[in-house]
């Protein structure tokens, strides 16, 4: 697709925007972005994932793998191209491929925080430790030692159960 | 000029409002990108029966707006007020939104992701709420099971959404950065951090009236909280690095005589465009800002940002309206909340 502006060259950026009442969508290349006061902001990380994913892709040599997802049937590629994932078991089947721009994006790979329903008891304990150890830190910062010494417990108390945790796990697998 | 703007301890100069947005999506569904729209339809009937049922706490707060049944007055008004995002209403075919009776909850359902969760405040109110989208997202919790997965947490549709698939935002209005040229670097060291700002629609938009969106943009490997002080600290940094600037510029003449000019034309002008209406809302939030207008309040200005816009104000009335009608009715509007708050005689001829 050609630029909206200049039509001369290849539109890389899509904006949405409500302009007297109508929604309104553009596509600009680059330079074009930047004339209109859209350039600033798309040095971020945010804006890029399509050229993440676009050079991710080729990196990988896309189109070669015809792995497909069994529960929604998205390849690898229809990932890369659109940057959208087709289901949560994408993310089980393309873990390998997916891992490099989660990194790149999160600079991290490994959750914290809120769990849902389902989620299993060693990433439940495994997360409370991470939230006390971070409250521990808040809470010598700001010299409150009598809820520093109950969350030094707390951490305590919860790598017992971890461990007890993991030798269940280690039980029913051997 | 009294207290020093940069001593104040309310931060309402700065901080218009808080947003904590939840992403969450349906184990047994793909992703609304896969979906067709009779699949959308099934999601939205198994999203709203979790919220309206028998079973749900909270059902008769929230009414449920199919969203293809509306007027593109109206779906664009629900942009306008930022009770839903822009790409949610490009095609409104199989989404829906659930929206409490005070409409500081909205939960879009098949837009990126099956479930949004939005949870907005006014001024700052990060602990507030997230407490509320805590809430909320627990007792949807208890009855559909979410796509979650021990190493990712959250799974969504895009990946810069996983893991807490919490977007938290505050809406800021600086007015003496963007003047003063310094957004650009800002923005840039900001995305070192974690963080990224924005224009007052989200993603993609311009910056209208100086009026900016802070969020952050990590959502895997850093807990709500974390990622909530964080968004604060940089906040409150980037809140007295404005102030500082302001101080700055509230001698200069050239800038007051700007302030005093938009404050003229708010007063008396006749017809408004939405563009030149947000600047000159803007400017004159910059003079209540730097203790000029004492008459007038924030709320008052952040209310008319959101009245002004072309859609809302066709809602508002009750009907279509060309374009030179609304900049009538807009310029009405406009006179009329400021009318109200009167200048005191004494400070008439500063």
């Amino acid at each position: 697709m050609l630029c909206q502006s200049c039509e001369k060259k290849q539109a890389t950026t899509h904006i949405k925007t409500i302009l007297n009442g109508e929604l309104k969508e553009y596509n600009l290349c680059p330079e074009c972005a930047a004339k209109f006061g859209y350039g600033s902001f798309f040095g971020n990380f945010g804006f890029d994932l399509d050229k993440l994913f676009g050079s991710f892709m080729e990196s990988f040599g896309a189109g070669g793998s015809s792995k497909r997802c069994k529960f929604c049937g998205s390849s690898f590629e229809d990932i890369a191209k659109t940057g959208k994932v087709g289901c949560s078991q994408c993310y089980d089947e393309f873990y390998e491929e997916l891992l490099p721009s989660i990194q790149r994006i999160h600079g991290r790979t490994s959750h914290t925080g809120k769990l849902a329903r389902s989620a299993g008891n060693e990433i439940r304990i495994k997360n409370e430790i991470t939230q006390c150890r971070y409250e521990l830190e808040q809470a010598i910062k700001t010299q409150e030692f009598e809820k520093a010494a109950e969350l030094r417990d707390r951490i305590k108390e919860l790598e017992k159960s971890m461990k007890e945790e993991a030798e269940k796990t280690d039980g029913k697998e051997g | 000029m009294k207290e020093k703007i940069e001593q104040r301890k309310d931060i309402s100069d700065v901080v218009i409002s808080t947003r904590i947005r939840f992403a969450r999506n349906l184990k047994d569904y793909p992703f609304p990108c896969r979906m067709n729209t009779e699949k959308k339809c099934r999601v939205a009937a198994i999203v709203k029966e979790a919220a309206l049922g028998g079973h749900s706490a909270i059902s008769d707060r929230f009414r449920y707006i199919q969203m293809s049944e509306l007027t593109q007055e109206e779906a664009v008004s629900l942009v306008e007020r930022h009770l839903v995002s822009p790409e949610f209403i490009s095609d409104r075919e199989g989404r829906g939104l659930l929206l409490l009776d005070d409409e500081s909850v909205s939960i879009m359902i098949n837009e990126e992701d099956h479930i949004r969760i939005q949870v907005i405040k006014p001024n700052m109110d990060l602990d507030g709420a997230y407490d509320l989208a805590d809430k909320i997202d627990t007792l949807f919790d208890e009855q559909l099971s979410f796509a979650f997965n021990d190493k990712l947490g959250y799974l969504t549709q895009c990946p810069t959404n996983i893991g807490t698939g919490m977007r938290a935002s505050l809406m800021l209005h600086l007015p003496a950065l963007k003047e003063s040229g310094a957004m650009g670097k800002i923005s840039a060291s900001l995305a070192k951090l974690g963080l990224v700002i924005r224009g007052m629609y989200g993603e993609g938009t311009d910056p209208k009236g100086a009026v900016y969106q802070l969020s952050n943009q990590v959502t895997l490997g850093i807990s709500e909280k974390e990622a909530i002080n964080n968004l604060r600290d940089i906040a409150m940094q980037l809140i007295s690095q404005e102030r500082n600037t302001r101080e700055a510029l509230s001698e200069n003449i050239s800038v007051l005589d700007i302030i005093y000019r938009s404050f003229g034309i708010l007063q008396y002008a006749k017809l408004l465009s939405n563009d030149e209406c947000m600047k000159l809302l803007s400017e004159l939030r910059f003079g209540i800002e730097i203790g000029i207008f004492d008459h007038l309040d924030y709320d008052t200005v952040n209310h008319l940002m959101i009245e002004v816009q072309p859609a809302t104000l066709m809602k508002n009335i009750g009907k279509k309206l060309s374009a030179q009608e609304r900049d009538q009715i807009r310029a009405e509007v406009v006179r009329t909340a400021l009318m109200r708050k009167q200048v005191p005689a004494s400070r008439r001829l500063e």
